[in-house]
């Protein structure tokens, strides 16, 4: 069982630059708009101003270049996998035969794998940078501003986000219990260790009184609910109200131009 | 005064059942896997809700759990894989309450809680498996086997998962079911 207090939430980092400070809906709508434009790509033109419109940005989130690229760690296996069956399965003109076996490395290959693990990579620092720079309950905020008008035809936006709001919320709660419960149960000597097998029937002494005291604090939650007049449905208001300042609309006409650059490239 | 569409009591605990999971996602990594992921037991406490409340709610709240832990911790790819991936896969795995709306003898009922689990998990498996697909298509080469690549990607985390909750489950019930 890893160690409860290593747990970070998400990935957003609070700082205060133009890019944190933009509304949720523009970042949300553009980042997804730019993902799917650099996904159409067919050449490296597009993919290149793309890259170097999100090395600007990084340096507009103040965030440093380490921890934004970073986030493509992970997907190393991926890299290799994408980047190295290009290279030896395109048919083309061989560069490097392989040997002990008849497949060869071609510079065709070597140009595809390389269009592919650009694109990647381009799409997956646009989605780090935009949980890098809002905050989860600000997503939330964001999702549920542009669900709203589909509450006419029955869509329960605004319960759904309460929820989410609610469940992001008590996760550190949640933390402090279980962390409270480990303790208690390693008091009486429980052991959280062993082999995977062995690790699943050792965690339900900590598993069930977990689940039982959740259930509980969702009684109590309820009834407070209640207490307050809580209304499914209802128009709720907001203590921080999303409004499109200047900075968003500079930022939109620069996506755009941005988009209708990479279209023009393509 | 009119009656929510979800009850209060519901709401707040679908809430509660998705924090819970997020939780579980953190701290419960049974398996490292090489390539970043984990086998883990995020997706018990979406099973006990769909036990609890039936296929409709137990959807929403795996749906709701697919968008937090997008939100949180994204993996994009392609955007018909972030719907399929998240809320599309976490969803399906609501489908486990359809087995369990009646309550019936101990043994039978473990059974059914068993099916149910296998159910939703093998909609869950069959979503990621699509995006695989569809991931695996666009950036692997023509001509390879990609279905091949993407199920046997995605089999070895969901049926691991799905034996740890199978186990698992039968014990949880046992005390929430009281409540």
């Amino acid at each position: 069982m890893a160690f409860l207090q290593d747990i970070t939430l998400g990935r957003y980092v609070a700082l205060n630059s133009p890019v944190h400070r933009l509304d949720p809906r523009t970042k949300l709508i553009a980042s997804l708009t730019l993902m799917i434009v650099a996904l159409s790509a067919r050449s490296f033109v597009p993919l290149l101003t793309f890259t170097v419109f999100q090395l600007v940005a990084i340096a507009l989130t103040r965030l440093s270049y380490r921890l934004v690229l970073g986030n493509l760690k992970p997907f190393i296996w991926l890299f290799t996998f994408t980047f190295g069956l290009h290279a030896l399965l395109t048919p083309g003109r061989a560069v490097f035969l392989l040997p002990l076996s008849e497949h060869a490395v071609t510079a065709e290959g070597l140009h595809l794998g390389a269009f592919f693990a650009v694109r990647l990579a381009a799409v997956i620092v646009a989605a780090s940078l935009l949980t890098l720079t809002t905050s989860p309950m600000q997503l939330t905020g964001g999702l549920e501003r542009l669900f709203r008008p589909l509450q006419r035809f029955g869509f329960p936006a605004g319960d759904l986000a309460m929820m989410i709001s609610i469940a992001l919320r008590f996760i550190p709660v949640l933390v402090d219990e279980a962390e409270r419960l480990r303790k208690a149960q390693l008091a009486r000597g429980a052991d959280f260790g062993g082999n995977p097998l062995r690790r699943i029937k050792n965690l339900i002494p900590l598993l069930a009184p977990l689940f039982i005291s959740a259930f509980d604090r969702a009684d109590r939650l309820a009834l407070a609910m209640e207490s307050r007049c809580y209304q499914g449905g209802a128009e709720r208001t907001h203590y921080h109200v999303l409004r499109l300042g200047r900075a968003d609309g500079l930022a939109a006409l620069t996506a755009l131009g941005l988009i209708g650059l990479m279209l023009y490239l393509r | 005064m009119p009656q929510p569409a979800i009850p209060i009591r519901t709401t707040a605990e679908i809430s509660i059942g998705i924090s819970l999971a997020v939780f579980l996602g953190f701290v419960t990594k049974l398996v490292q896997l090489p390539y970043g992921g984990s086998i883990n037991l995020s997706i018990l406490p979406i099973l006990i809700l769909a036990m609890r409340h039936g296929v409709k709610l137990g959807t929403l709240a795996g749906g709701l759990y697919g968008t937090v832990a997008f939100i949180l911790n994204p993996y994009v790819f392609h955007p018909i894989q972030v719907i399929v991936d998240y809320p599309l896969a976490f969803g399906l795995l609501g489908f486990a309450g359809s087995v369990i709306e009646r309550p019936g003898k101990d043994r039978v009922l473990r059974i059914r809680i068993a099916c149910g689990i296998v159910l939703g998990n093998v909609l869950r498996l069959a979503a990621h498996f699509i995006s695989g697909w569809v991931f695996f298509a666009e950036y692997a080469p023509e001509g390879q086997p990609v279905w091949l690549y993407s199920l046997s990607y995605n089999a070895t985390y969901v049926i691991p998962e799905t034996i740890a909750c199978i186990l698992l489950v039968q014990f949880i019930m046992r005390f929430v079911q009281r409540k």
